[in-house]
């Protein structure tokens, strides 16, 4: 099967004045079309670069250092110049952050900035029609009255409305990837498991790959069709999620899913900090069947 | 429902009114308080005690402050501010002689800082830490470390003197005339179709106009910045630029609009105090504006004349105000849509 997403050996450290700080060391990872791949770890254990090095922004950072591939439909996007790596955002791939509100342009209104997104796919298409295919995405997001919300600002909205207003962006130019970077951690847990299940449903009749980052593995059993856990810049176990849930092989992925939280209560399981096992080789299980 | 702008503007209006009442009571007090008889000094040295006598009774100087004051706002109320003692005219009409060539240069380098200072600002915070943001902090710092007046010497030393490429003083050369409409000369000679007055009105302008933008260009320039710098901060920068805009794009819009709203409070304040810095200003220049009028009459104390000239600078800086809080409404969608008024 031809990969999407295909990450090998890449590694990315920050140069400051002084030193040299490793974030990721050699971590190799793909994706499938249509395939819906977690990355969990802890914060700090270079999830959130990776996706940032995918899109393509880190590499416009000056004191990242990276190497290794990381080859989209193809073509190698550490190799490329600047301007075809942002040609690729917004359309072949975009991105979900974290807190919706707050990643909404507090000065233009909902239709506005769909205007300019859809318009990155195609730059002359015109008002009416970016408005009326965001009413259309919003609506598929069962977003009730969408003109309502495309008039308004993300202030006027609630944070899970945002939510979907933001889901329904990142889907609207039908990209191949959608990288989800533990979305909706800023709303409530409610919420956020009403717009997970949308998310799910979105990316399922679109066929877009998703890459999911998390540290909630109880999110990840419900989302991803893979799974790979990431520790301090190394994977350390992979395989599909049925799999990895039956059998959690490597310490680290064992303490991580001793870690979710119960509502049957008992607290939180401790986690040692640091762990001899933890940095143990990484344990692979295959491909999904 | 009211609108919200609405409402804002009715606040304003209000606010205004109360501040101006309170400058013109100060202006009045001040103006009273200090020693010296004004009667005496309008009418020179020579003039009889029973001349001084008269002249006061005729300026209400005998009766108590109160009455005074409120003879001074029924006055006020008319459109008559009295009698300047410096040119024997009526002040309103010296102050309708003088204003539009003060407003003229404030406008115009108000609108140098803007044109300058914001894409200044723009630059040094897309390219944070990189040679031209050094090269902008360079610049701003140098215009906002020293006053207009001594920009107004350098300019003119600089580029009228050393390298005559504008004229050293004055609005425009004497061989014009000009006929008065607005009293902004740069309009009255597009009115009257004299396209060689119009320049040379406009050459006249120039060198003033930006030894009094310079400070606020450095002003504009490094609030922009800093906001903009930390707006970069912001998610939705991070959203716009995993959107793939480019970096231009991002900085012209997404960043720049969120970041200006509180620039421009600041931006509409120092707009306003060159209206004090142009005092020094015109009369480097020698231009003919209200400021210089102002140092005069102040010199001559000319009470009618000074009351005058700071009531009209006082609502000058009102109105800017107004028209920058406007402005903020405009540009700021929590404020147009807020429910509850939020300034």
């Amino acid at each position: 099967m031809t990969k999407l997403l295909e990450i090998s050996d890449l590694t990315l450290s920050f140069k400051e004045l002084f030193a040299t700080t490793d974030v990721l060391h050699g971590i190799s990872l793909s994706i499938a079309a249509g395939e819906r791949v977690a990355l969990v770890g802890e914060s700090g254990s270079g999830k959130s670069v990776t996706a940032r090095i995918i899109l393509g922004l880190l590499q416009e950072t000056k004191t990242a250092h990276i190497t290794g591939d990381v080859v989209f439909e193809g073509k190698d996007i550490s190799g490329m110049v600047r301007r075809d790596r942002a040609r690729l955002r917004g359309t072949e791939m975009s991105m979900i952050f974290q807190d919706p509100t707050s990643s909404l342009n507090p000065t233009f209104t909902i239709g506005r900035q769909f205007i300019e997104i859809l318009r990155r796919r195609d730059g002359n298409r015109a008002k009416a029609d970016c408005l009326l295919r965001a009413t259309e995405m919003l609506d598929e997001v069962s977003i009730p009255n969408p003109e309502r919300v495309l008039a308004s600002y993300a202030f006027q909205l609630s944070g899970g409305m945002n939510q979907r207003v933001m889901i329904a962006m990142a889907l609207a130019n039908q990209p191949k990837l959608l990288l989800a970077d533990e979305p909706g951690t800023a709303l409530d847990v409610s919420v956020q498991a009403q717009t997970l299940d949308l998310m799910r449903n979105m990316v399922t009749d679109h066929r877009t790959a998703v890459l999911f980052i998390s540290h909630n593995l109880g999110v990840v059993r419900e989302f991803a069709d893979r799974v790979f856990v990431i520790y301090r810049g190394n994977i350390v176990e992979d395989g599909p999620t049925a799999a990895i849930f039956a059998d959690p092989r490597h310490a680290y992925t064992r303490a991580l899913m001793s870690a979710v939280p119960r509502i049957t209560g008992a607290g939180l399981p401790e986690v040692p900090e640091v762990s001899e096992a933890f940095l143990a080789p990484q344990i692979s299980h295959g491909d999904v069947a | 429902m009211q609108s919200p702008v609405l409402r804002l503007l009715m606040r304003r209006l209000g606010i205004s009114l109360i501040v101006l009442i309170g400058v013109s009571m100060l202006i009045f007090s001040i103006a009273r308080v200090i020693p010296g008889d004004p009667a005496r000094i309008a009418l020179g040295p020579n003039a009889t005690t029973e001349q001084v006598a008269n002249l006061r009774a005729e300026m209400h100087l005998d009766d108590s402050l109160v009455v005074q004051y409120g003879h001074f706002v029924a006055d006020v109320a008319r459109g008559d501010l009295g009698m300047s003692l410096y040119t024997n005219r009526p002040v309103t009409l010296d102050i309708a002689q003088f204003l539009p060539a003060t407003l003229e240069l404030v406008l115009f380098a108000g609108v140098i800082m803007v044109a300058c200072g914001l894409p200044l600002g723009i630059l040094a915070a897309r390219h944070k830490g990189r040679w031209q943001d050094n090269l902008v902090r360079l610049f701003t710092l140098l215009t906002v470390s020293a006053p207009s007046f001594v920009w107004a010497v350098i300019l003119m030393l600089l580029f009228a003197f050393y390298l005559p490429l504008f004229p050293i003083a004055g609005r425009i050369s004497d061989i014009y005339e000009i006929e008065r409409v607005t009293g902004f000369l740069t309009i009255d000679t597009l009115l009257s179709g004299n396209l060689l007055a119009f320049g040379n009105a406009l050459s006249h302008l120039v060198l003033p106009a930006c030894a009094l933008a310079l400070s606020g260009i450095g002003q504009a320039a490094r609030l922009t910045r800093a906001n903009m710098v930390e707006t970069y901060d912001r998610p939705y920068i991070e959203m716009a630029q995993a959107y793939g805009f480019f970096p231009s794009r991002i900085a012209r819009m997404y960043a720049f609009k969120p970041s200006l709203i509180p620039s421009l409070t600041i931006i509409g304040l120092d707009f306003a105090a060159m209206l004090g810095n142009a005092f020094l200003v015109e009369a480097v220049f020698a231009w003919p504006g209200l400021s210089r009028y102002g140092v005069a009459v102040i010199l001559r104390k000319d009470l009618n004349a000074i009351m005058g000239t700071v009531l009209v600078i006082a609502l000058t800086f009102l109105i800017v105000n107004i028209i920058v809080d406007l402005l903020i409404a405009f540009l700021n969608p929590r404020i147009r849509h807020s429910t509850r008024a939020s300034l």
